[in-house]
């Protein structure tokens, strides 16, 4: 068996690919992010719908999904995860969570911003919380704080009236935060803040019965245009727009669907599936070598590298916050086995085809692999593009199997040219025709 | 071993007949019967309990009574295998969905971590069959296009007919059985776009290889001989995707199983459609170039030995 540099190359290249999958999969438990399906917790789909005769922009929707992750923050869950789907819903995730109603609740709601004079607030555990909440909101903790008591204290406007929100800079070119109101607002507002201005009083504004800013009024503000200056982050002048322009929430956002999954069935589902996909492989190996002799062990081979490169991506993946593994992604890994697989069959027959046609083994062996991974790609684009299409406009349990098939493919494609194909071009050198029997060729022509 | 000749493309009349009675009674009883659609698409709580040592039908619906769930006589309560109870409800708002199963773990004693609760609002359905068309217009379109582009049209317009001939049959052999639509059933008919074209591909590859300077031989023999030749790639690439999908079916558990079951049955539909339906409509059509109508005449009397 001699080796060819291209050859060479293609193996080491593989060998190398292999080696940075299985550091980057391996232990897999902490290496690939699990699912809410599988490690449990509440996983919501919310979809928006327009409010009135209006349409859905995509600049509504963006700022639907920064208000919901500005509530899911609040939740102060690790990990929490705001997703789009499709062209109008949201996958809301939340592991680990036991409490669901109230995080339930708190997503549903229309989001209820509130305006309160901070003297009018009389109640001292209320402002006792106000205080505690400002200083963990301010000091970015993530903590769930608690809601302000209903009763202790009086807005006296809401966030209906704030036509705009938006972060900006200042006239020293600080961050700050701009508002605009309706006129309405306008006129509550230059009356609170003639009157607060004189003693450089507080606006307390909260979200959902949460404090979240404390600014002091500096001038009375009479045409509703506001500046909120401070030393804000980035994030944090973020978040506040998202917040006051919540007040606003540019569309009706209705729950779906929920779905608590406990961690013990999502175990047993996990090993289920893990089950499937053991009996599957076996099976398909046992047909391999069955049919194909030993190119079926060739690509008995080739699977273990296809699977190794897979779990080598997914690890990746999941370090890059792209991916977790649900029961429709195992689903999709299992069924890839089919897609892998199938690239090798393409190969094997080709390669018998054209011995048996008369040719050496060594020309068989070029022209079968050059003309069958031109039939795979071919026939793997089309299956790619219809992947893509339902990963990007589909929505529910759909999506986590388009990605794992889409991976598949490419990955499959990998294997094909950096192991199938070669080792075949190898073989064929003169090994195959040493043993012809135990490689389900025909001896054929053998003066290679 | 001896080299395959089945004529197939003399049976092509027997398979367009079958291709239209399995699309003709799939429509009807997709017309007549309809799909039997789960929870998914009505709205509706599901609770998976587990862990209930000693506590019967009787005690779950009584605490499901005290927790304030309405209807509860016409909630179904089934027993699983493993001690445990699936509880189906009409409640379809999320929040009072979580409250109820709270409030019935607590009474029945049950630990949470072993329960599933899934509820699903009244649009939720209609949410998924209406991205889950989005997706299959935009994924036709496309492969449309790409087929023509890197093959021709007529090959690009007859697999996307044995794709929706596939699919027809799969949404039939649901109302037929009235097996349960789920959103994995979705999921799985849209998957089965991919698979039925890359076995079209694999043939119309190799007719396509075959079909540059063709003089000895008619399109239809020509087609015919290709997929002869493609054969034992086409019954083996066809196993080597049902075995895995029959692993899901038997051991991937509830969830799998109904994705399964779906696919299996796309699968054996894409295999045959592409022999059945897609090859010989092609060649049919090509058939009326007039390139290929004369070598059609120059061979008829072959054919007609």
């Amino acid at each position: 068996m001699k080796l060819k540099p291209t050859n060479a190359w293609a193996l080491i290249a593989l060998a190398l690919l292999l080696a940075v999958s299985v550091w980057s999969f391996w232990p897999v438990e902490e290496k690939i992010t699990q699912g809410l399906d599988i490690k449990g917790g509440l996983s919501v789909t919310l979809t928006a719908s327009p409010l009135g005769a209006g349409e859905l922009t995509e600049e509504t929707m963006s700022r639907v999904e920064t208000i919901l992750i500005e509530r899911v923050n609040g939740f102060g869950v690790s990990e929490a995860s705001v997703q789009r789907q499709g062209q109008r819903s949201f996958l809301v995730q939340l592991p680990g969570v036991q409490n669901a109603q109230d995080a339930l609740r708190l997503l549903g709601e229309p989001g209820k911003l509130e305006f309160v004079d901070l003297t009018s607030v009389t109640d001292t555990a209320t402002l006792d919380l106000i205080a505690q909440q400002l200083e963990a909101e301010y000091s970015g903790e993530e903590t769930t704080l608690p809601q302000l008591d209903p009763e202790g204290y009086e807005p006296f406007m809401t966030g209906e009236v704030v036509t705009d929100a938006r972060v900006t800079t200042d006239e020293y070119g600080n961050l700050a935060v701009s508002i605009s109101m309706s006129g309405e607002g306008a006129d509550v507002w230059g009356d609170v803040t003639t009157r607060l201005s004189a003693t450089r009083g507080q606006v307390l504004i909260a979200l959902d019965g949460r404090a979240k800013s404390a600014p002091a009024v500096q001038t009375p503000i009479l045409d509703g245009d506001t500046l909120i200056t401070g030393s804000f982050t980035v994030d944090e002048a973020k978040g506040l727009a998202a917040i006051l322009q919540s007040g606003a929430m540019p569309a009706e956002v209705a729950i779906d669907e929920s779905r608590l999954v406990g961690p013990t069935l999502g175990k047993e589902s996990l090993d289920q599936g893990l089950l499937a996909g053991l009996v599957g492989l076996a099976l398909v190996a046992a047909f391999m070598v069955a049919y194909y002799r030993g190119l079926g062990l060739v690509s008995i081979v080739a699977l273990v590298a296809y699977a190794l490169l897979m779990l080598g991506s997914l690890g990746i993946l999941s370090r890059m916050n792209a991916f977790a593994l649900t029961l429709p992604g195992i689903a999709g890994l299992i069924l890839s086995i089919g897609v892998a697989v199938d690239t090798s069959i393409l190969i094997f027959e080709r390669l018998k085809e054209e011995i048996e046609a008369g040719r050496t083994h060594r020309s068989a062996a070029k022209s079968a692999v050059r003309h069958a991974i031109g039939t795979s790609i071919d026939a793997d684009i089309v299956t790619l593009v219809s992947a893509i299409a339902l990963y990007a406009l589909a929505i529910g349990p759909v999506r986590g199997f388009a990605f794992t098939l889409i991976l598949g493919i490419a990955i499959d494609l990998v294997a094909a040219l950096l192991f199938t194909g070669p080792i075949v071009r190898m073989l064929a050198e003169g090994t195959m025709s040493k043993a012809p029997a135990f490689w389900g060729v025909k001896g054929g022509d053998t003066r290679g | 071993m001896a080299k395959t000749r089945i004529d197939f493309m003399g049976k092509k009349k027997y398979f367009f007949a079958l291709s239209g009675a399995l699309v003709a009674i799939s429509i009807a009883a997709l017309l007549i019967r309809g799909l039997t659609f789960g929870i998914d698409f009505q709205g509706g709580t599901t609770m998976t309990l587990s862990g209930a040592e000693g506590v019967t039908t009787e005690d779950v619906r009584a605490a499901l009574e005290e927790a304030g769930v309405p209807d509860t006589s016409n909630a179904t309560i089934q027993p699983t295998d493993d001690g445990g109870f699936i509880v189906r409800t009409a409640e379809s708002d999320t929040a009072r969905a979580q409250e109820a199963f709270s409030a019935v773990s607590e009474m029945l004693g049950l630990p949470p971590q072993d329960a599933n609760v899934t509820t699903i609002g009244p649009g939720w359905g209609d949410n998924v069959t209406e991205a889950s068309l989005v997706a299959l217009a935009v994924s036709i379109v496309a492969i449309l296009i790409y087929i023509s582009l890197r093959f021709e049209y007529k090959m690009s317009l007859t697999a996307v007919l044995a794709l929706l001939h596939d699919t027809t049959i799969v949404l039939g052999v649901y109302a037929i059985s009235g097996r349960e639509v789920t959103p994995n059933t979705i999921a799985a008919v849209l998957t089965i776009l991919g698979y039925s074209l890359y076995d079209t591909i694999v043939v119309f590859h190799r007719i396509r290889e075959n079909a540059t300077g063709l003089t000895k031989m008619s399109f239809m023999e020509m087609t015919n001989e290709s997929i002869n030749q493609v054969l034992m790639r086409w019954v083996n690439t066809g196993l080597i995707q049902v075995i895995p999908v029959f692993a899901l079916f038997f051991f991937g558990g509830e969830t799998l199983r109904d994705f399964a079951f779906a696919m299996a049955m796309g699968l054996l539909a894409a295999a045959y459609s592409t022999i059945g339906l897609a090859s010989p409509l092609y060649a049919v059509w090509k058939e009326r170039e007039p390139k290929f109508q004369a070598l059609k005449r120059k061979y008829a009397a072959h054919a007609a030995k």
